[in-house]
């Protein structure tokens, strides 16, 4: 049987990309963000991982001002990295797990999640960063892909209860895909930013912390914390921490911290970073 | 416990400096939106720097949204439901990094602005709530 192993939350800023891509990643400005990375990285090379469940929002690049899915799930077998104005990111394509995939898109529409399926898209930094922040640079990404895409920039976007309540459901439909296979559900964007107009370049250390505190306890209450809450304190753009709320509604009532990382700032952002695994 | 949509977007426009992406900007917004996405293919960008009124007309854009793409007037252009994920693709196709970009909608220079974020960002306090004023 399929099971969640573990569940992994980070940032996604694009200028990581670029960090990795250039070489940077050890000078004075990357490297107190990405020394909190070295422990995640062993880790992997340790857990071997077939499956990542990968929890993002597209930056307009798969989906345009056209389409607008709320929750959408990539089926497919690979998907190229995306061209967001300054040419693709030089990674390896994503390899997809099409049949978990569709086992999980089956059984979430089962379970009362209309999903909208996707069967060819490109990936923008949302994806591509964490996997680098994860694996670094590599030939081939030693993981399948299942993206899972959150709308997080038109609004009303999904309630936190809504995406927590969407990662109990795909903890379910892992749990009965017969295959023997370890998948990790990884949470990404956030966390305080906000990226436009005249209060640009918020951020809420205390804030964050809370809420990374919130992950690691046994109480649900994040689930609840309303958009008005994250766009106060965290800025416009810290509203993607309820993709995180994906991951740890996955893991179950009790888990326990491996390892946790907080940096502030890269660009106009603060970078968090969680590995919980479930432990009930 | 289900929020009235009307007081969910009344709370939304209670952020000071803040623009949030709602259906109505979306709506306005649509043609800047969809015009910045053209600029994720090359071949569109070497278009656009070529003659950038040219290929602006080409488009179901109003003078104003126009003239606001132009001028790289970002606070204008979310006024006029621009998103600042789909300008993204201006500021690449601009050479601009996404905090230098950022940084024209403050009342900072962009020195100024990455010297505040290396001191820790903008506090919330006192820019949670218009009405509020915490």
């Amino acid at each position: 049987m399929a099971r969640i192993t573990a569940g992994v939350a980070s940032s996604h800023v694009p200028l990581l990309g670029v960090a990795v891509d250039q070489g940077k990643d050890r000078d004075d400005y990357f490297g107190p963000i990405f020394v909190g990375y070295d422990w995640t990285r062993e880790w992997e090379k340790q857990q071997k991982p077939d499956v990542v469940i990968l929890v993002y929002n597209d930056h307009a690049s798969a989906f345009d001002a056209n389409i607008i899915p709320t929750f959408a799930i990539g089926c497919g077998e690979s998907y190229k990295s995306a061209d967001e104005g300054w040419g693709p990111r030089p990674v390896p394509d994503v390899e997809g797990h099409a049949d978990l995939a569709w086992h999980i898109a089956q059984s979430l529409i089962l379970d009362d999640f209309d999903m909208t399926i996707i069967n060819e898209m490109d990936v923008d930094h949302g994806l591509t960063v964490p996997l680098s922040m994860m694996f670094g640079q590599s030939e081939k990404w030693p993981v399948k892909v299942v993206p899972l895409a959150v709308n997080v920039v038109t609004y009303p976007v999904p309630s936190g209860n809504r995406c927590w309540a969407l990662g109990e459901a795909i903890a379910r439909a892992v749990a009965s895909f017969p295959e023997d296979l370890n998948v990790q559900i990884w949470g990404t964007g956030g966390m305080s930013h906000q990226l436009q107009g005249p209060r640009a370049g918020l951020l809420n250390r205390e804030w964050d912390n809370k809420f990374l505190d919130m992950l690691e306890s046994d109480d649900d209450a994040a689930r609840y914390i309303p958009h008005i809450e994250y766009l106060r304190e965290t800025g416009s753009e810290g509203i993607e921490m309820v993709m995180w709320l994906v991951m740890r509604g996955a893991l179950g009532r009790r888990v326990k911290t491996l390892h946790r990382h907080y940096h502030i700032p890269c660009s106009n952002t603060a970078i968090g970073h969680i590995v919980l695994e479930p432990a009930e | 416990m289900k929020q009235d949509i009307h007081e969910y977007l009344a709370e939304l426009e209670d952020i000071p400096g803040t623009r949030i992406y709602t259906a109505s900007r979306a709506r306005k917004g649509y043609w800047i939106n969809q015009f910045a996405m053209s600029l994720m293919k090359d071949d569109n960008r070497k278009r656009f720097k070529a003659d950038e009124r040219v290929y602006l007309d080409a488009w179901k854009l109003s003078e104003e949204a126009k003239q606001a793409l132009l001028a790289r007037d970002y606070n204008r252009l979310l006024d006029l439901g621009g998103n600042v994920y789909f300008l993204s693709k201006l500021f690449s196709t601009d050479g601009l990094s996404f905090a230098e970009a950022v940084s024209t909608m403050t009342d900072m220079t962009f020195p100024e602005y990455r010297d505040m974020m290396l001191k820790g960002g903008r506090s919330p306090v006192g820019n949670r709530s218009i009405k509020g004023g915490y």
